[in-house]
């Protein structure tokens, strides 16, 4: 694989071959330009005023650049709360999940237990149930519980939500690891347990990593669990709180702010998407086809 | 290895017990509640009555329900097609030797990693807005008079705009898998069609499409799913009252179990059938593509 990619890149240009290949080159950047297009006014648009913006004036940047609807969203339209709960969120609940998925999913790939085809199967069916179907139990129970309105709950709704398809891709991932490691381990008297923990978890750290960061987005961007159970605005997510911030500027008219806020949202993802594109990608081929 | 029963016990306790409060219970609850009359979601099962089929017969009587599914049969089959066809293609066009492959790649996927309130509201207030939005003053560049005066939120163009904007976000998903799909195929296909002179649409047809049969399942599979929760958008294109151009199953269920505007009565006993009759379609499209689609095991 590797050699093929050095022979790729030293090739030089064929021209006659590119030229067939220019209708493909067309479409996709086309695709490509109207999304670029669509970010770049955007960010324009979240360092203007209203008033540049309902005059279509946007990348002329007349009276410079208005940073100030970056604090203004910040800070007076709570987009610092919101941001907070979603990291807030995010992280206890990506922490949570691997900390209940990978351990379930070692012993599913490794040992052969009664009920451990059921517990796989289950996990599958898990995975393709709409969360429209569990949603009304989840809400009366907690409020029997006196639990509503806190982030606990929400975090541990995160937590459950999730584990269906993290153990199914640690799953596949823990099946591809060879088992000298352990068998070494247990000859230097280490415990099963403690193989696990010391050896087997951090070896593991590749498909860890890229189900970390799907849970991270599926938990940042997060929007339907957050309206049924996040009614305050203390503990609103990024992605209700956009929604309440979109409904609140029909009557304040303040577009520079309101942009600016989907700029914050949509930020750490970007930034996140950057860096890790190449994981991210190898995970929705990796871990959505099974089943 | 020695099996150490307090391992498996002690490792697999949590998942189970997460499987049940987040799955189990509450899905048989849901069942269950759908055949009772239950008007708040709060209310004690002791003043539940027992209404069978009742409440099924009350939401497939609702016109804002028959309206609901009814978009959702549309953005399925039109989307579908749309997204479906696009996605395929540009997984053609990726895998067909041009350069920058992984910028492209990774540029169409982008929008999955945005927040959806956050993408549709791009789409709301700068493509499809009338005074200072992309396409408007796209059409008047061009000198399109009527296009460019056209309001695409208006309410007979709202569903197309809404479906558009939707198809732009869903695409970049279902491209890589038929990408991965089509990667797996060996190249040793190609090259000895190449040698027999097959063009490159046969190449297409007789390779390409017969392999993908599997992917393109799992493709369809996932695209019947997304929709029928189909949820966020119908919520940001009619966000105070669901008109009947976007409302959504998922916005009719929530707008009946916790109230919306307009509405003061609650009836969590047919929200729940909303819900069960959703998670019956799921079951049935998962049959019916088993079914319909064979899969050979193709061995490479």
């Amino acid at each position: 694989m590797a050699k093929n990619k050095i022979k790729k890149m030293r090739e030089p240009i064929n021209w006659k071959k590119e030229l067939k290949l220019l209708p493909g080159y067309i479409i996709i950047t086309l695709w490509v330009v109207f999304t670029a297009v669509v970010l770049i006014w955007i960010l324009a648009a979240s360092l203007s005023t209203s008033k540049e913006i309902y005059s279509g004036a946007v990348l002329e940047f007349k009276s410079g650049f208005h940073f100030e609807n970056y604090s203004n969203a910040w800070n007076a339209q709570n987009v610092s709360v919101f941001f907070a709960n979603s990291l807030l969120y995010a992280t206890v609940s990506c922490i949570g999940i691997i900390l209940i998925s990978a351990p379930a999913a070692y012993v599913l790939s490794r040992f052969t237990f009664l009920g451990n085809k059921t517990i796989k199967s289950s996990l599958i069916v898990a995975m393709s149930i709409p969360s429209i179907m569990v949603i009304l139990p989840v809400f009366s129970q907690a409020t029997a519980w006196h639990i509503t309105g806190t982030r606990w709950l929400l975090i541990i709704l995160y937590i459950c939500l999730n584990v269906p398809f993290t153990t199914t891709f640690l799953l596949n991932f823990f099946g591809t690891l060879s088992r000298t490691y352990e068998e070494a381990a247990a000859i230097d008297g280490c415990s099963p347990m403690k193989t696990f923990w010391v050896i087997m978890l951090p070896l593991a750290q590749p498909g860890l990593i890229t189900v970390g960061i799907f849970n991270f987005l599926a938990v940042w961007n997060e929007y339907f669990v957050a309206m049924v159970f996040a009614s305050s605005d203390k503990l609103k997510s990024v992605g209700y709180g956009l929604f309440s911030l979109v409904a609140a500027m029909r009557s304040t008219g303040d577009l520079g702010g309101l942009f600016a806020a989907v700029v914050i949202v949509f930020l750490p993802t970007f930034i996140l998407y950057i860096f890790m594109s190449e994981k991210i990608i190898a995970g929705v081929t990796g871990g959505g086809i099974k089943g | 290895m020695k099996k150490d029963k307090k391992m498996i016990v002690a490792f697999m306790t949590p998942a189970i017990i997460s499987l049940f409060i987040m799955f189990v219970y509450p899905v048989i609850r849901t069942i269950i509640m759908s055949f009772f009359n239950v008007e708040s979601l709060t209310e004690s099962t002791s003043s539940w009555s027992f209404a069978g089929l009742e409440n099924y017969v009350k939401i497939w009587n609702a016109p804002s329900f028959r309206a609901s599914m009814y978009n959702i049969l549309r953005i399925w089959l039109v989307g579908g097609i749309i997204v479906l066809s696009l996605s395929l293609l540009f997984a053609v066009i990726l895998t067909s030797g041009i350069r920058g492959k992984s910028f492209f790649r990774a540029a169409i996927y982008l929008p999955n990693v945005v927040s959806a309130v956050a993408l549709a509201t791009m789409w709301i207030q700068y493509v499809f807005n009338k005074r200072h939005g992309l396409l408007n003053s796209f059409f008047a560049t061009l000198g399109f008079d009527s296009l460019a005066k056209t309001d695409w939120l208006s309410s007979d163009l709202k569903f197309w705009a809404m479906l558009a904007a939707f198809i732009f976000g869903a695409v970049g998903y279902y491209m890589l898998i038929f990408l991965s799909g089509i990667e797996n195929i060996p190249q040793d296909y190609y090259e000895a069609a190449t040698i027999d002179g097959a063009s490159k649409l046969r190449q297409f047809t007789h390779i390409t499409l017969p392999l993908l049969k599997g992917v393109m399942k799992t493709n369809l599979t996932f695209w019947s799913i997304h929709i029928i929760t189909f949820f966020v958008w119908s919520k940001m294109f009619s966000p105070v009252d669901s008109e009947s151009s976007t409302i959504a199953p998922v916005v009719y269920m929530m707008n009946i179990v916790f109230g919306s505007k307009g509405v003061t009565t609650r009836d969590a006993g047919a929200g729940a059938a909303v819900g069960v009759t959703l998670a019956l379609f799921v079951l049935v499209i998962f049959f019916v593509f088993n079914k319909l689609i064979k899969e050979e095991d193709v061995e490479y």
